[in-house]
């Protein structure tokens, strides 16, 4: 049976997957290289706003799939149509890219002429009835070999954004790229967004479960995940600078090598829901009840300063002369 | 840092030894990837024993990726996923360890222009995370040895420090064949200059690792009678010479590891507990594999001859 093509537009679930990584450039790229190294395409701009922080947005570029969906319960759906892509680069520095599509509750059992997919950027149908509960935890999961596989469109494209000529491909320190996998649930319009797990895995791994209502476009549901992931990458990522068990020992680097990075390239991007859609911007609210990011932060970030100002009254020689 | 390490034929000790390297650095604090681009024959999943994440993995290895068949290579997290009791208790202070294995069905390929691509790529990225990559690479000549050549020549891994570690035994064969892989018509002097690399720096970031070397003055030889134990020292200083002759003598060698009674019988990494606790495997061995290990990144023992 063809659903009519209105009605199988309205989705009842969108899915993501955002990758985190430093940049791989000694400097920060300005506004302008930033949005060089974005033109994913040529007939659309990079968005690029410079307060509070600098941050630039690539215009979308669609994959089209068709191939079985991701399920926990081993049952075999295919799917056809398309996932949007896209990168943001935050102060010219953190690099991050987002696949995700959208999937309506059933889609017709013949696939369509390419056009009607192409009409509707983002969408991906099932053949017949979506299993909607096992979807959402295939995604969280990880697709196996021949499933769509979100992860490998992002990393595909933040690959790409690597290779770029722009680029020195020299890093101001050594660090973990993150990947952080996203399921939103549709819920009525009206309705308060909300956000109902998030969980730390191995492997750097994140994966968060949303409520969105559905006036609320996925595409602001990206945007979120993508400020949540930069954030839990910079907790993560100075987290282990710290932990370095090495700074300050005989044969490892002087506290001031270490943490210096820190300070130069990360403290100051500290800056929740600053690129956020206004009707998600409340989500954050939760993860700075419990885990209480932007308090871990400022432990973090004065802790580093103690290291630092520790280290400028006992050697105050080397404390202003890094290597 | 990268690390290739390199031997012209199998059964050197190269992948045993390049394992406890990398178990070494981690110990010490480094963040560490192991890669096995020993196609042929991977053992990188018996040395660290995560048989059982191997499995797990499927064909998702280091193969699969490179042909283009997975998009990101399997990654086993060697403390959390080993077999090895031991090593499931790293101590505090310690950095990663991550395994990324071969394929089990893998066989050697051909360097195509997207396997390259690839190949650089993930060196890339894995040179920004990790601050020690070290890869096995299948014996001789091989497409490995080629591949990492090739990926090392071009322009944009110019900045990356690479390193090629050539292992070989204590005779007179093996002497012989690890000179003529690195400096032979064929070997890898002539392969890297071919396709760009400089030969001077080429030449420098070369060293030689004599594997599972028996010491005559060891107490293994203890019983051995006095005419035997001459000629061990009279054959060990004819190798040296040989060594010396053929260009891989002293100033070319970054550390040997002794014969090691363990390792004769089992491929595995060697740990203080075997050491000090079982001490079935010999402080002497614990010892060359963590002298080895610093010298890794020890510039002192990489300036330009
Ligand atoms: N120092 C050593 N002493 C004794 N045996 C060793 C030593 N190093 C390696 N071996 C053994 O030699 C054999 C070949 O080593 P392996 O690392 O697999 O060689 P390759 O990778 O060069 O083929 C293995 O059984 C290994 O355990
Ligand atoms: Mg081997």
């Amino acid at each position: 049976m063809t659903a009519a093509l209105g009605q199988s537009a309205r989705s009842v679930l969108a899915c993501g997957e955002v990758r985190t990584c430093l940049l791989p450039s000694f400097q920060a790229l300005d506004g302008r290289a930033a949005a060089q190294l974005l033109r994913l395409r040529a007939d659309e701009h990079v968005r690029v706003s410079e307060r509070p922080t600098m941050y630039a947005l690539s215009p979308e570029v669609l994959t089209g799939v068709d191939c079985r969906l991701p399920t926990s319960n081993g049952s075999k759906v295919r799917a056809v149509g398309t996932v949007i892509a896209r990168a943001a680069l935050t102060e010219g520095r953190l690099l991050q890219s987002t696949a995700y599509f959208s999937a309506p509750a059933a889609g017709p059992d013949t696939r369509r002429p390419w056009g009607q997919y192409l009409v509707r950027p983002g969408l991906v149908e099932p053949f017949g009835k979506l299993p909607q509960q096992a979807t959402v935890e295939g995604v969280l999961r990880g697709a196996g070999r021949g499933e769509l596989d979100l992860g490998t469109i992002a990393e595909g494209l933040l690959t790409q954004l690597r290779r770029h000529a722009l680029l020195d491909r020299r890093v101001p320190f050594k660090s973990r790229p993150t990947h952080l996998r996203w399921v939103a649930r549709r819920q009525p319009e009206g309705e308060r967004a909300s956000l109902t797990n998030f969980t730390v895995a191995e492997g750097g791994l994140r994966t968060m479960e949303l409520r969105l209502p559905e006036d609320v476009p996925a595409a602001a549901a990206a945007g979120l995940c993508e400020d949540l992931a930069l954030h839990d990458w910079l907790l993560t990522t100075v987290q282990q600078m710290l932990d370095n068990s090495r700074i300050g020992a005989a044969d490892g680097p002087s506290v001031v090598e270490a943490l210096h990075p820190v300070v130069v390239h990360l403290l100051h991007l500290w800056m929740p829901r600053a690129h956020v859609d206004a009707a998600l911007g409340h989500l954050w609210d939760v993860l700075e009840e419990k885990p209480g990011f932007s308090r871990q932060w400022e432990k973090l970030s004065r802790r580093i300063r103690d290291r630092l100002a520790l280290q400028a009254v006992t050697m105050p020689h080397q404390a202003f002369s890094p290597r | 840092m990268l690390i290739f390490a390199a031997s012209d034929k199998g059964g050197t000790g190269r992948s045993v030894t390049s394992a406890n390297l990398a178990y070494h650095r981690a110990l010490a604090g480094d963040d560490v990837c192991y890669l096995d681009f020993d196609f042929g024959s991977p053992t990188a999943v018996a040395v660290f024993d995560v048989a059982d994440a191997r499995e797990a993995a499927e064909d998702r290895g280091l193969h699969a990726y490179l042909i283009g068949e997975v998009s990101e290579p399997e990654r086993i997290d060697v403390w959390a996923k080993t077999e090895h009791q031991v090593l499931r208790d790293p101590p505090p202070g310690c950095g990663r360890l991550v395994l990324m294995p071969g394929d089990v069905s893998g066989g050697e390929f051909a360097t195509t222009d997207d396997n390259l691509r690839r190949c650089v790529d993930l060196l890339m990225k894995l040179y920004h995370e990790f601050d020690l990559v070290i890869v096995d690479l299948s014996a001789g000549r091989s497409y490995a040895v080629d591949m990492a050549l090739e990926a090392t020549a071009q322009p944009e891994m110019s900045e990356l420090t690479a390193r090629w570690l050539v292992f070989h035994r204590w005779t007179r064969q093996h002497v012989a064949a690890a000179a003529s892989l690195v400096f032979g018509r064929r070997g890898i002097v002539a392969g890297g200059v071919h396709r760009g690399h400089d030969e001077e720096a080429l030449r420098g970031a070369i060293r030689f690792v004599r594997a599972a070397v028996p010491d005559p003055e060891s107490p293994l030889w203890s019983q051995v009678s006095p005419t035997q134990s001459a000629w061990m020292r009279k054959t060990d200083g004819d190798l040296k010479q040989l060594a010396s002759t053929a260009g891989i003598g002293y100033s070319q060698v970054l550390g040997s590891v002794p014969l090691e009674p363990v390792l004769q019988w089992r491929e595995q990494l060697i740990t203080d507990e075997d050491v000090l606790d079982s001490q079935i495997a010999n402080q002497e061995t614990w010892t060359a594999l963590s002298r080895l290990a610093a010298r890794l990144t020890d510039d002192k023992y990489w300036e330009e001859a």
